[in-house]
């Protein structure tokens, strides 16, 4: 979810009224934003519409507030002159990166503010919307400096050389992608291509190499450029116009005026969307529903005038013939994809606060697991034992769970990106989380009794989710004169309580003593004994420790 | 007066009774004391002072002289005295060896090392002949007679012969302190009350003011007390109780939840990945085509979908759960009552780090509600009851929220009498795209909740770490849990 950082005057403008903090955070809730910190001028906003990128600047946030305040109303009609300017794509980029979109805005007065919401605007629907450029990649250019027709093409590495932004000297794409910041961070996603992408008009002057860097000559907007070019690169036509549309209402809420590009495509089939078009396009969308849904999904009683107005005010042009209701919108709302989104909106509209909480009369019994019920069970048995109960993380490393128990060779559930090897894979046992636990103890007082109540996991590839997770119990008892029958006693009384079987025969495990066995408690498995005095020694614990575990 | 002395040796404790008893009128050391009477020594100590204190025995303090172990005298005890090293490296070194390689090889520090050499040339265990140091054989002829043995003997208290310690001494291992010698007799009363317990069996009287030992009980750890009675409460508010899973598909944590595969919250930072095993089974066929139209193009529900080419693949991943709605997902898939309340307090991975506030695992409370005529307004009153009945909360407010599995999403802000204003919960109504193309008719609330802040107050702590704590103090300490 996108971070906005705006100038809270900037945006007073822009609205024409000023906002205590409070009224602040109350007209925020329209675009799902939060305040995360308003100092001086600078206000910060987490804003939850992830799927909505004409919100994720001042002005996109400006034009949502003036309609959820009344101050206009439906969806803002943009005007869009024809430019000269052609767009010619080279079908070789296809498989690689497919579509490009183009607009141009003249008469633009760059200001610091415009500038840097422009920089954030790009920036934050090409990581967020464009998922981190793959799905999409903006430029922008001085259109001053570029010479119509502009041609999208694939080129080798020995074909093209360019200097790319904040760089002196020309290089290949290959060199940008290894040594240009910008080509290290999003290189991955021109790795393997047989061609990269460009963006060069008829001078033969690149432009761009998208979705990875500008160039220097055409690609740096300043506060002097009065003229825009603009395009975005991607692979589904929704997206990038999308994108496109975003940029360019923006612009024009500045005062540009938006000029349109003729795209001509390789060919009419998919992904492109015709043969040529003119873009931006700001086409628009229709949804029509049934008027009933929407007292049916909301408990409010609203009347046709009531939803038209809340609708109108979520910049939808509204119309109720019968029992239909048909909303129009514009199509980068292309979050809206059923009834409900639209039901949503209607509700922002009306304020959630002003909905009436209404309690559910439903007649159901409510239950819990017969699985916790006996775990709980069991617990009772072993704290009416003395026991302390601990809980340990599942998370832990290959050196508690192998290592250190004499089992440098078991498998284990592992995690592929750990953020700490402390944590890299999934406990099979909890023995070895209950001796870590011992060995942080070493200076508590002594007798220590202590166990656990937990889930392990073990590989089985037989599962649907390919392992076994099981319920385990382990109780570990240290002090100095600890030794097996003080254990057995545990066990035993804690089965004769709980009305469980319980069978123990002599077994010899790799890090239990002579005096160890395996137990079978109703049937599962587990073990019992002294434990081996190198993995005393393994946990660095200086006093005997004897345990049990088994599944319960 | 008699009956007053009665009292008091009806108070006396069983280690000062043991210790009357082996008194005498004589002054005598506690060590002696000690072995007549079978108490430790320690124990001797305090009831001796208990027994002066009380006037039974009589105590005399003296001021004497006793030698002790310097610092240096500590290591060369527990080490090896430097002129033994170095005997012994010698013989290591097969009786013969340069000064230098020597001096390295005996890891002393050159001044030890000299005087080490100086010793056992006086005692003419070893000889220095062309610049080699060599072993003469008489240390091996000799008996093993080494100091260490007089430090050991001084450090326990034993008596030493003069000249030995005086030698020490000068090498700086030994030093006279001046310490407080106590003995101990007994009292004219010490008497009387020795012949009142010898004539009778006098049972104890306690003195019921005293401070006594605190014992551990043994009990469930306070985050275990805490999460059980959540599930009461749920309980009584008619949930049921769902299945948990540690490990999962991306079907269940993402697919069926209506989460598209380019969704950013599928990347690795955001979630865990699993790199054995890697892939799991997804359910039926069935199922599996009408989560995927649901995303391509809406499926049976109206919607236009996401548009895009789902791939069965990237949903067989297996990681574990990230959320608890993924068991929502699954009860959703295996079917649901109609109208019925789901629970599960569901055990959370994310890639965290371990801090303070944050867990590397967590648990979620996390449910919906099923029937045929919920809508909105029951979501907010839903979610009202929670924030009264779980957290009892004064006032509750209700903001827009983004889920992709929910329309309308809210998020519920509560205000807790002593945490002020806190995010409570994340809500809203199963989206149709999910219900209609799984064949559940009717509508769904659903919530999620991290409790972890709730359990903090309730535990009384700062440190959310402390939830699965290994401070074994804490536990024995920890007060019960009441919601």
């Amino acid at each position: 979810m996108p971070n906005l950082e705006v100038s809270k005057k900037d945006l007073e403008g822009m609205l024409a009224q000023k906002f205590s903090k409070e009224k602040l955070e109350e007209t925020l809730e329209y675009i799902k934003g939060e305040i995360d910190s308003l100092e001086g001028d600078s206000l910060k906003i987490d804003c939850k519409e992830t799927n909505r990128p004409d919100l994720w600047c001042t002005e996109g946030i400006a034009r949502e507030l003036k309609a959820r305040m009344g101050k206009e109303k439906g969806i803002k009609e943009y005007k869009v002159r024809k430019s000269d300017v052609s767009v010619f794509i080279n079908s070789n980029l296809e498989k690689i990166r497919p579509l490009i979109v183009c607009a141009v805005v003249k008469d633009i007065k760059i200001t610091e503010d415009l500038l840097l919401q422009m920089i954030q605007l790009q920036e934050k629907v090409g990581e967020n919307y464009g998922r981190k450029r793959k799905e999409l990649g903006i430029g922008l250019y001085d259109f001053d400096i570029i010479q119509p027709p502009v041609y999208y093409k694939g080129f080798k590495d020995d074909e093209i050389e360019f200097v790319p932004l904040e760089w002196k000297v020309p290089m290949r794409p290959s060199e940008i992608l290894s040594q240009h910041e910008k080509g290290k961070a999003y290189g991955h996603l021109l790795e393997g291509a047989e061609f990269y992408p460009i963006v060069i008009d008829a001078n033969r002057t690149v432009a761009s190499m998208p979705p990875i860097i500008n160039s220097n000559t055409t690609g740096k907007v300043t506060e002097k450029t009065k003229n825009l070019f603009i395009e975005v690169t991607g692979f589904k036509w929704e997206t990038v116009e999308t994108a496109l549309e975003v940029i360019c209402m923006a612009l024009a809420d500045r005062g540009g005026k938006i000029f349109s590009c003729r795209v001509v495509f390789p060919s009419d089939k998919k992904p492109y969307p015709a043969k040529q078009l003119l873009t931006p396009v700001f086409s628009t969308e229709k949804m029509s529903f049934d008027k009933e849904i929407i007292n049916q999904k909301t408990g409010l009683e609203l009347k046709d005038k009531e939803i038209i107005d809340l609708l109108e005010k979520a910049r939808y042009n509204v119309s109720v013939k019968g029992k239909k209701i048909n909303v129009e919108y514009p199509s980068y709302r292309t979050d809206l994809m059923h009834p409900v989104d639209v039901i949503e909106d209607l509700l922002i509209s009306y304020g959630f606060n002003n909905v009436v909480p209404q309690k559910i009369e439903m007649n159901v019994l409510g239950s819990q697991l017969e699985e916790v019920v006996f775990n709980d069970f069991v617990r009772e048995g072993c704290t009416g034992l003395g026991l302390q109960e601990i809980m340990s993380y599942n998370l832990t490393s290959r050196q508690i769970q192998g290592v250190n128990m004499g089992l440098e060779n078991e498998s284990f559930i592992e995690i592929a990106n750990p953020v700490s090897l402390n944590y890299e894979i999934l406990r099979k046992n909890l023995s070895p989380q209950l001796l870590d636990f011992l060995s942080k103890n070493k200076d508590k007082e002594f007798p220590q009794r202590i166990f656990e109540i937990g889930t392990c996991l073990s590989l089985d590839a037989k599962a649907e989710n390919g392992v076994k997770q099981s319920t385990n119990l382990c109780v570990v008892l240290t002090h100095s004169n600890v030794n097996f029958t003080e254990i057995k006693s545990v066990l035993v009384s804690l089965c004769k309580y709980l009305g469980l079987s319980c069978e123990v025969k002599k077994k010899l495990f790799p890090f239990l003593g002579e005096n160890s066995a395996e137990i079978i408690v109703n049937g599962k498995k587990g073990f019992i004994g002294e434990l081996k005095q190198e993995v005393v020694s393994s946990f660095g614990l200086r006093k005997p420790v004897v345990l049990f575990e088994f599944e319960l | 007066m008699l009956d007053l002395l009665n009292d008091k040796v009806k108070e006396l404790s069983d280690i000062e009774r043991k210790v009357l008893s082996s008194l005498s009128s004589e002054f005598a050391d506690f060590e002696d004391i000690s072995i007549s009477s079978g108490v430790p020594l320690d124990s001797v100590r305090r009831a001796s002072a208990w027994l002066s204190q009380k006037g039974f025995a009589v105590v005399s303090e003296k001021e004497v002289e006793r030698y002790c172990l310097t610092s240096d005298g500590e290591k060369a005890l527990s080490k090896g005295m430097p002129e033994n090293v170095l005997l012994e490296t010698l013989t290591q070194m097969g009786g013969k060896a340069s000064f230098i390689e020597l001096e390295k090889e005996s890891q002393l520090s050159k001044q030890e090392f000299m005087a080490a050499l100086g010793i056992n040339k006086r005692k003419a265990f070893v000889i220095i002949s062309q610049g080699m140091i060599e072993e003469t054989g008489v240390a091996k002829a000799q008996e093993n007679f080494s100091e260490q043995n007089f430090l050991r003997d001084i450090a326990d208290g034993k008596k030493v012969s003069t000249e030995f310690v005086i030698d020490l001494q000068k090498r700086g291992l030994v030093e006279k302190k001046r310490v407080v010698d106590r003995t101990i007799k007994i009292s004219p009363n010490g008497e009387k009350a020795k012949e009142i317990l010898s004539s009778s069996n006098v049972s104890r009287v306690f003195n019921i003011e005293a401070p006594v030992p605190e014992l551990f009980l043994g009990k469930k750890a306070p985050y275990i007390q805490f999460l059980q009675q959540i599930r009461a409460k749920l309980v009584s508010l008619g949930f049921t109780e769902m299945e948990t899973k540690l490990i999962v598909t991306e079907f269940y944590n993402f697919d069926v939840l209506y989460q598209p595969q380019n969704h950013p919250a599928r990347t690795w930072t955001d979630t865990y990945q699993l790199k054995n095993p890697k892939t799991g089974l997804l359910p039926d066929k069935r199922i599996v085509d009408a989560i995927k139209s649901a995303h391509e193009d809406g499926g049976k529900s109206g919607s236009k979908g996401w548009r895009y080419d789902w791939s069965a693949g990237v949903a067989s991943r297996l990681m574990p759960s990230a959320h608890g709605t993924a068991h929502s997902a699954r009860q959703l898939v295996k079917g649901v009552g109609m109208p019925k309340k789901y629970f599960a307090i569901a055990r959370c991975f994310r890639p965290d780090v371990l801090d303070a506030t944050h867990l590397i695992e967590f648990n979620q409370m996390e449910g919906f509600i099923v029937g045929k005529d919920l809508n909105f307004k029951h979501l907010l009153g839903m979610l009202k009851d929670f924030a009264i009945e779980v957290a009892g909360a004064e006032k509750v407010k209700f903001f827009p929220d983004y889920y992709p599995f929910t329309e309308p999403s809210v998020q519920l802000s509560a205000k807790h009498p002593e945490l002020g204003w806190m995010e409570f919960a994340g809500a809203g109504m199963f989206r149709p795209e999910m219900l209609d193309n799984l064949g559940i008719k009717g509508e769904a609330i659903a919530w999620g909740m991290g409790i972890d802040r709730l359990a903090m107050f309730k535990l009384g702590i700062k440190d959310i770490r402390y939830l699965f704590s290994d401070d074994l103090n804490y536990l024995r300490n920890a007060k019960g849990v009441l919601l």
